[in-house]
């Protein structure tokens, strides 16, 4: 690498041109990522409103306080929970079963079975959601077909009116949404498998569900792992049906995350010092998840050789 | 190396397999059909809702309400299509919509590109003093959700005057961390003895990147391009913060206003969420190996 030109040693001419390459991004980040978060710990000492022109106060962390204490907070933080273990549990486990399922299929039937659960991914997240409303509609196609299924004619079983019926139709939304998507993560995994390893086990005499159960499994775990926190994570953020939902006049309450609650807490209300410390609770837990993310995606991949 | 493999085609991974295939892992004949029937019917009632909009977008709103549904529309409505184009009000502006989805979801897409192969080329192939701290402080945004920063960034998109205008609808999702470490990791492995002889060729540093690196890196390109142009075609929390006129609003927030008037009948709402839908759609049946090349890698991100 010792290398003189003109312009001095090569590796300085690169570590320049590195520099300067790098630079638009490291620039943008600093502005738009690293300094909104400090300026949301800084937002959320303040007592502010938007919309007044009085400077805004300095109070500490009463913001934090007062979240802690209010109630509204707490159900915030239990619809997230609810939605996001309601969520993330069938969806690490239904699309294992499927990508399992669809693998074992011959080659054009599993890009064809891939493809059919992937397509509800590509709707846009609102219509998706406008698509739903209209299905959980009380003259809807869910209420037609569970009283078909279940032959109750006739009966409403108010999907958009029961707090705990909300909840489940947003739930039923995001895994219907996203099942496509974990499969294929899932098939991606299961193909990095090597075949040997069942045709030994077929030798031996293992059933496919003692195939399953003792090289799958152990085999796709990191990927279970990795596919649950990405799953947990994205239903934390989950932000778009659940406004839709109370923008057409579903119960708020029940389904009031704590994405869609800073955006009321700002927008609405106007405290966006609160807003800020609800901001940087949500960056807390998801960094925790994140860094989770981060250690099982670098862990060595277990191996029977 | 094995995330780079997994961006490529999935195709040509299926063409190993397909090799494989006949004596790898099969089910017992009682529990294959048992499987057929399971995959059979959880695909009919995933596709159900696609359906479902894709039938009553063309029928009159009495029909999309019937108890029972009828799947096979009497008339073929295309009054809603107009109607959805039209709005209730008779404004149009849905087309206007559609351009601001089109052009902010495009030049997103081009600034993401750009810079993240920029700064992918630079952190996977010219060494700097510093190097690895950038990388990481870069991944280290990628743990900061947007609905945690969101707030921070309406009070300075804000200051600098930029609400409801196309710039700052944009600039503050130019780049994301997740492109930049695709672009990383897919550069790492371009062979240096091409950069090195570009190089002793006199070619800048910029030319090497314009024409030797980035024709090279298409498929990690065109994968970050459909992940973000479907992220942003979909975004509906920015608009909905920074947005106050009709004129600047995007599909999304069409969509919520249209479900919300009370006019609106059933048909033109699903005509509306099918035109929404359907620069994606046309997207993925052109592309859709890239679509899932790359959602494999992308892991990580929504």
């Amino acid at each position: 690498m010792k290398y003189n030109s003109r312009r001095g040693s090569l590796g300085k001419y690169k570590a320049i041109g590195g520099w300067i390459f790098v630079a638009p991004a490291l620039f943008y980040f600093a502005l738009f990522s690293f300094y909104p978060i400090i300026n949301a710990f800084y937002t959320s000492t303040l007592q502010k409103d938007i919309l007044s022109l009085q400077p805004p106060k300095f109070i500490g962390l009463e913001n934090y306080v007062y979240l802690f204490r209010s109630e509204d907070f707490w159900k915030s933080a239990e619809a997230t929970a609810v939605f996001t273990l309601g969520c993330f549990i069938p969806l690490a486990t239904v699309s294992l079963l499927l990508a399992v399922f669809i693998y074992s299929r011959s080659k054009p039937f599993q890009n064809f079975l891939q493809m059919a659960y992937f397509s509800p991914a590509i709707l846009s997240t609102v219509a998706a959601a406008v698509v739903w409303l209209l299905v959980f509609d009380p003259r809807g196609l869910a209420n037609q077909w569970v009283n078909f299924i279940a032959n109750t004619p006739g009966i409403d079983h108010k999907w958009l009116a029961l707090s705990h019926m909300v909840r489940f139709s947003t739930v039923i939304i995001y895994f219907w949404k996203y099942i496509g998507y974990f499969t294929i993560i899932y098939f991606a995994g299961l193909s990095n498998i090597p075949r040997t390893y069942y045709e030994a086990a077929k030798v031996d005499g293992a059933s496919s569900w003692t195939q399953f159960w003792s090289i799958t499994l152990p085999l796709v775990k990191p990927t279970i792992v990795l596919v649950s926190i990405i799953a947990m994570i994205q239903c934390m953020r989950t932000f778009s049906t659940q406004y839709l939902f109370t923008e057409s006049g579903a119960a708020t309450e029940p389904i009031n995350v704590i994405t869609l609650n800073i955006y009321r807490t700002a927008m609405r209300d106007r405290y966006i010092g609160r807003a800020s410390a609800m901001s940087i609770v949500l960056f807390f837990i998801i960094l925790i998840f994140s860094w989770l993310q981060l250690k099982v995606s670098k862990t060595e991949k277990i191996s029977y050789i | 190396m094995n995330k780079i493999r997994m961006i490529q085609p999935t195709r040509k991974i299926g063409k190993k397999k397909q090799a494989y295939h006949g004596v790898g892992w099969r089910f017992s004949y009682p529990g294959n059909f048992l499987i057929w029937g399971i995959l059979v019917v959880t695909m009919g009632l995933v596709l159900t809702p696609l359906a479902f909009m894709v039938v009553s977008s063309v029928m009159p709103y009495r029909e999309v309400m019937r108890i029972p549904f009828r799947w096979i529309p009497t008339s073929f409505h295309w009054q809603n299509y107009w109607q959805a184009i039209r709005g209730n009000d008779g404004s149009f502006i849905y087309l206007r919509n559609i351009l601001n989805s089109f052009f902010v979801a495009s030049m997103v897409t081009l600034t993401t590109v750009f810079i993240s192969a920029m700064a992918g080329y630079g952190l996977a192939k010219l060494p700097f003093r510093g190097r690895n701290l950038v990388f990481i402080l870069i991944m280290a945004t990628m743990m900061v959700p947007f609905e945690a920063i969101m707030i921070p960034l309406y009070l300075i998109v804000t200051k600098f005057g930029w609400q409801d205008s196309y710039i700052g609808l944009i600039i503050p999702l130019m780049v994301n961390a997740f492109g930049i470490f695709l672009m990383r990791q897919f550069l790492i492995s371009f062979p240096d003895a091409v950069i090195d002889s570009a190089r002793i060729e006199g070619a800048s540093e910029f030319r090497i990147f314009w024409n030797i690196v980035l024709p090279n890196a298409i498929p990690a390109v065109v994968a970050l391009g459909i992940l973000t142009f479907r992220q942003q075609w979909d975004n509906l929390i920015w608009p909905l913060l920074i947005t106050q006129s009709e004129e600047m609003k995007t599909i999304p927030l069409y969509i919520v206003r249209f479900n919300s008037e009370k006019y609106t009948n059933e048909g033109a709402l699903m005509a509306v969420a099918m035109i929404a839908s359907l620069p994606i759609i046309i997207l993925f049946f052109s592309m859709a190996r890239y679509f899932t090349g790359g959602l494999t890698i992308s892991g990580m991100k929504d």
